[in-house]
């Protein structure tokens, strides 16, 4: 953008803003600094309804303004043809010039109060809604990806879109209270104008309109259903497509091009399929409304004609009726195409966050503060591991010690998810200076015992952001990128590794998932299988370094090769009989 | 497939490759042209239709302007005002259905075109020459197959209405205003300035800061997507305070853009307030004259009055979707950007009816890089089994990448059999069925053969852990598979297509764990009467391979069966004994 301009008066909002209106003040933008969001509630016995209420009031001081604002603007809406016709009667019909600059004042202070607070109106609404969203995000950050007590199964990819789209469409609901409810007023206005004019004009749209709107919603909600439906079909053949590209070489590689091209195809008519349906059923609704506000308008106006030949109304207070039953059409219209959608919408969303949030609750308790017992900074580490044929084993790690661990690989991966969750009750427990891990808090925990996993994966950043993860001294960094064998391609720390660190490969990306483990000065490190995409020759220099750069520290190294194990102190080897979990069913 | 409608964006910018062309107006128009082949006569009545539905659309304000002027001259009765109040509802029904068949018939001939395009788009992006897409990196063909085909889907409820209805609105409203006086219709013209000042304004400002938008959305995305593919690293180093930060700090980031976003809809939204009430002020002036003139009536300015708030509603309509329509187009030049690469046969790599391979002084550069291959000269017999060895940078995997044909070399020929296969050591399940993960690269082939070749190549006992065996879903949102038994898998898919030439450069499993065993031996099955290149990411792949070949910074360096070379006391033989040291 503009933003590197130095001069005061640049454009520095990049608002495209001319010369003489860029120096004045943009209210409403969002501060640089992120806002503090504080976690909705999301306990036992709250529906969605409810959960979309708490949600919808906790911005009142943003969203109640925002709604006074936007009363005013909506009723100055539907004031304009109101303004016009008694323009029309007083000065047009009339002649008289002084009448006819005095509407013409009226018009244009009229506008100048309708867009001022339609500005402010939605600038506050935008605000209200971007707050929503951000303290949303941040309740599933804390809740569901970044729980310090997390359990050791991943939320599944679901909570992406849960955490991008639904919380934008629940968000989205914070409007509901804003513009149909100066709609409303807007249409309450219509009809005690209408009132005045004739009351039986008034009552034909107290009541008429309420029921136009129920039909024509009626109609709206089917077709965001319908929507809604297509929309996801629509992401499943996107999906697909991905899905092929991120196989390309794959595909390439077994000459399959034709049949993936054919099994895209008839995704992609399935898409249409819908696609079509769905126009048609737009169409339903264009054609029901249509009818519905058309022979409501055309009835109304029919009877203000039939008052005004009858003599009931002056020609003025014809025109005025007709323009005001003019504007009535798109606040009805509105309230059923957008508000009505909209409410299903949220409503939707909010059971999906709900859920999301739920399923992956996590105890947060502390243990009690008089049962709370000290552990070292440096504890000496035990894992027992359960057998069916004997007694089970324990992997004792002394302080400073490097303790190999060979297992097949589903026991393996039992004791790795033992240690990266100590409360999970999957039969391995985990011990740090004797006391059991599941009695310390998640964060005294994680301040001894760092795991790195098998699957290396990176964050999108430059190889020190991904390495030095841990804020560490930068000799560490350095000796940790050494100790893993990263010299040949780790030159320059300072270059971005791409989205996922894909542009490194398996075994480059495998290095610097250790070199980041190495880094973290972890005072007990557990290290799963780090070598597997490293040739021979690599991992024998990699052996050879981890005992220096781990020296003072403990380290239980879970791995199957022999170059490896060959460097620790000693190796426990475990059974491959460990019972069965008896996980609680979900 | 849960999670496949959060993929971000990703420029091909960002891992600084050149990218898939772009299609110029011109190309983009021409191809929108080819592609409506069969469409044409339809639309052109869906036109028609559209013009008439306006048009009948408009009864409704002469029918009103009629009825004030009977009033005025009390020449009214109930039978007008009867005749009146039917005519409006009418004309309004029939306006509302016509605009609504409009609508319907060009939304699907717009989807079934879109239809058509997509699959041409992904048809053609698959059989490119590899090296072509390679050198523009996937990045750019996802996000082009992905978020543009998005884009233009979800254009349609908003660009199809201006294209159909609205523009005819305009035009038939301003045409209605200038036959009941051709000074409100000129009134009208007066005020347009406003309005081109508005839109230039827009188009000056709009797209950048809702581009600024869609960028800090797709990052935050690319961060929620990290932190859950990464969770266990998160939860296991304690990072779960730290990317909570970074992620937050990414969704201000994007409320600040979207405030910004807003803000500008906001301000042109203002535009047309002006515009508006010049417009409304205009008729009022007009109107007050020519009623002075007795050149119009009162019922004609009230006519002239409703005409121009219903047109302004359209004219505000136009304006709100220009910036969706630009985004579409642009989308839709990217999309025919890749339909329309061009490929000769030159492009395409040479091959041989024998199966055997020949490299005949070889050399091979990414881009400007320093090269990674160097006069390299090879002859594989038909049936030949030869390994690759080298540590990791010595050019193993571009030299296999060479003889597939998914590099073209910079000098020198290469000569392959037609039908090659190759396993890379690029593991990826497709979402769908094992069963769809199979027939891949043999859509004929039963569940018989299936049951075989997962049996030759040890995979068998994979079926044993799938809840709904060779029905299971796996990939994206699946059941998820470890390392090696996908690339058991892979290897199954291999032993099903019909290659003569097999290229193996799979590098799952380390040295002695006791999926290598496997691995080794499910290779042997798929390599059986083959003419195959291993590169040995284990030397117990290359020790059973017929010759072995030793590269080091891009050139072949020792060549022999492993008896000779261990012999000769090489390079070869040192890594050897290396390697019998760690077992």
């Amino acid at each position: 953008m503009r933003n590197s301009s130095r001069f005061s008066g640049a454009d520095t909002a990049g608002l495209g803003r001319g010369p003489l209106t860029r120096r004045l003040p943009v209210l409403l933008l969002a501060p640089a600094e992120p806002l503090d969001a504080r976690p909705f509630g999301s306990g036992p016995g709250i529906t969605p309804g409810r959960f979309l209420l708490r949600v919808i009031f906790s911005v009142r001081r943003v969203s109640v303004p925002a709604m006074l604002l936007a009363i005013v603007w909506q009723v100055g809406e539907s004031a304009v043809p109101v303004v016009m016709g008694l323009a029309i009667d007083r000065a047009l019909a009339t002649g008289d010039e002084g009448q006819l600059v005095l509407w013409l004042g009226v018009l244009v202070a009229l506008y100048v109060a309708l867009t001022s607070t339609a500005r402010l109106s939605l600038r506050l609404t935008a605000y209200a809604v971007q707050v929503l969203q951000h303290r949303l995000r941040g309740t599933l950050s804390t809740g569901v990806l970044h729980s310090v007590g997390g359990t050791a199964r991943a939320p599944d990819g679901s909570v992406v879109s849960v955490m991008t789209n639904d919380v934008a469409r629940l968000s989205n609901a914070v409007i509901l209270m804003i513009i149909p409810v100066s709609r409303i007023t807007a249409i309450g206005f219509i009809a005690a104008s209408l009132l005045a004019t004739h009351w039986l004009l008034g009552l034909v749209v107290l009541f008429g309109a309420p029921v136009a709107v129920w039909s024509m919603g009626v109609l709206s909600e089917r077709l965001s259903r319908d929507t809604r439906e297509y929309q996801e079909l629509l992401a499943s053949t996107v999906g697909q497509a991905t899905d092929l590209v991120a196989g390309y070489r794959v595909i390439k590689g077994v000459r399959a091009e034709a049949e993936a091209t054919s099994r895209y195809r008839q995704a992609s008519q399935e898409t249409l399929v819908g696609a079509r349906r769905n126009a048609g059923l737009l169409g339903r609704f264009l054609v029901g409304s249509g009818v519905v506000s058309g022979t409501f308008v055309a009835a109304v106006m029919g009877l203000a004609g039939w008052f005004a030949v009858d003599g009931q109304l002056s020609i003025g207070e014809l025109i005025t009726a007709v323009g005001l039953t003019q504007a009535l059409l798109p606040q009805i219209q509105a309230i059923a195409s957008t508000s009505i959608p909209n409410l299903a919408g949220a409503r939707a969303s909010s059971a999906r966050v709900l859920d999301v949030l739920r399923d992956n609750a996590t105890s947060t308790a502390e243990p009690d503060d008089a049962t709370r017992r000290e552990v070292t900074a440096l504890p000496e580490l035990d894992v027992v591991v359960p057998s069916i044929s004997g007694p089970g084993v324990t992997i004792r790690v002394e302080p400073g010690e490097l303790v190999g661990v060979r297992a097949d690989d589903r026991t393996a991966a039992r004791v790795v998810e033992a240690l990266l969750d100590p409360r999970a009750e999957g039969g391995v427990e985990a011990r740090l200076d004797g006391i059991a891990a599941r009695e310390l808090s998640p964060v005294e925990y994680r301040s001894r015992v760092t795991v790195a996993p098998h699957r290396a994966t990176l964050f999108s950043g430059t190889l020190r952001d991904n390495v030095a993860v841990i804020a560490g001294a930068p000799e560490r960094v350095d000796a940790a990128v050494r100790a893993a064998a990263c010299d040949d391609f780790a030159a320059d720390l300072d270059v971005p590794v791409g989205e996922g660190g894909n542009r490194l490969s398996g075994g480059q990306r495998q290095r610097v998932a250790l070199a980041r483990a190495l880094a973290s000065d972890a005072p007990v490190l557990v290290l799963h299988d780090p070598t597997t995409a490293v040739d021979s020759v690599t991992e024998h220099t990699i052996a050879s370094r981890l005992r220096g750069v781990r020296a003072g520290r403990s380290t239980l190294l879970i791995a199957s090769t022999p170059a490896l194990l060959a460097a620790c102190d000693r190796v426990v080897e475990l059974p491959d009989d460990v019972p069965a979990p008896s996980r609680t069913a979900r | 497939m849960s999670g496949t409608s959060a993929v971000p964006e990703t420029a091909a910018s960002d891992a600084g490759l050149p990218g898939l062309p772009v299609a110029s107006g011109r190309e983009t128009v021409r191809e929108v042209w080819r592609l409506s082949h069969g469409y044409r006569l339809r639309l052109a009545a869906t036109g028609a239709l559209g013009i008439v539905s306006t048009g009948v659309d408009l009864i409704v304000p002469g029918a009103i302007g009629f009825l004030v002027d009977r009033v005025q001259a009390g020449t009214a009765d109930l039978a007008t005002v009867l005749t009146v109040t039917v005519v409006m509802a009418l004309s309004a029904v029939l306006g509302a259905a016509g605009t609504a068949l409009t609508i319907v018939l060009a939304t699907r001939v717009y989807h079934s075109i879109l239809a058509a395009l997509r699959e041409q788009l992904v048809g053609h992006a698959m059989t490119l020459p590899q090296h072509l897409v390679e050198r523009a990196g996937t990045g750019d063909l996802i996000s082009r197959s992905s978020d543009d085909v998005t884009a233009v889907a979800d254009a349609a409820p908003a660009v199809i209405p201006v294209l159909t209805v609205t523009a005819f609105t305009i035009v038939v409203s301003l045409g209605g205003l200038a036959a009941l006086e051709w000074p409100y219709a000129a009134a009208f013209a007066v005020v347009l300035p406003v309005y081109v000042l508005a839109v230039r304004w827009y188009l000056r400002t709009g797209p950048g800061v809702y581009r600024a938008e869609r960028t800090a959305m797709s990052a935050r995305a690319q961060q929620i997507l990290e932190s859950q593919r990464g969770y266990a690293t998160v939860l296991g180093f304690g990072l779960t305070e730290q990317r909570h930060r970074a992620v937050m700090t990414d969704s201000w980031r994007v409320a600040g853009q979207s405030l910004r976003a807003r803000t500008v809809l906001s301000m042109l939204n203002a535009r047309l307030n002006l515009g508006e009430c010049l417009s409304l002020a205009a008729v009022l002036v007009v109107g007050f004259v020519l009623i002075d003139h007795n050149a119009s009536t009162v019922g004609g300015a009230t006519t002239a009055m409703l005409l121009v708030l219903r047109l302004l509603g359209p004219v505000n309509q136009l304006l709100l979707v220009i910036d969706t329509l630009q985004s579409a187009l642009a989308s839709l030049s990217r999309m025919i950007g890749v339909v329309t690469i061009p490929f000769s046969s030159s492009d395409v790599p040479s091959q041989a009816a024998s199966t055997a391979v020949q490299l005949d002084e070889v050399s091979f550069r990414y881009g400007e890089g320093p090269r990674v291959l160097d006069d390299i000269t090879l002859d594989i017999p038909s049936g030949q089994r030869v390994a690759v060895v080298g540590v990791s940078g010595a050019g193993k995997t571009t030299l296999a990448g060479v003889v597939t044909g998914t590099h073209l070399p910079e000098a020198g020929k290469v000569t392959r059999p037609s039908r090659t296969a190759m396993i890379t050591q690029e593991v990826h399940v497709f979402a769908g069925t094992l069963r769809d993960n199979l027939t891949l690269a043999a859509p004929g082939a039963t569940d018989r053969d299936l049951h075989a070749a997962l049996e030759a190549t040890g995979a068998a006992s994979i079926l044993d852990v799938l809840p709904d065996r060779l029905d299971t879903l796996l990939g994206v949102g699946g059941h998820p598979l470890t390392d090696a038994q996908a690339q058991q898998l892979a290897l199954a898919r291999l032993l099903l297509t019909d290659a003569d030439l097999v290229i193996l450069d799979e590098a799952t499993a380390d040295a002695g764990s006791t999926y290598a065993g496997q691995l080794d031996r499910a290779a042997d099955a798929v390599l059986a009467g083959r003419t195959a290149v291993v590169v040995a990411h284990r030397l117990s792949q290359a020790a059973t391979c017929d010759r072995i070949m030793v590269m080091a910074h891009g050139r072949i360096i020792e060549t022999g069966t492993h008896g000779e070379l261990v012999d000769a006391g090489g390079v070869y033989a040192g890594l050897w004994t290396a390697w019998e040291a760690a077992q």
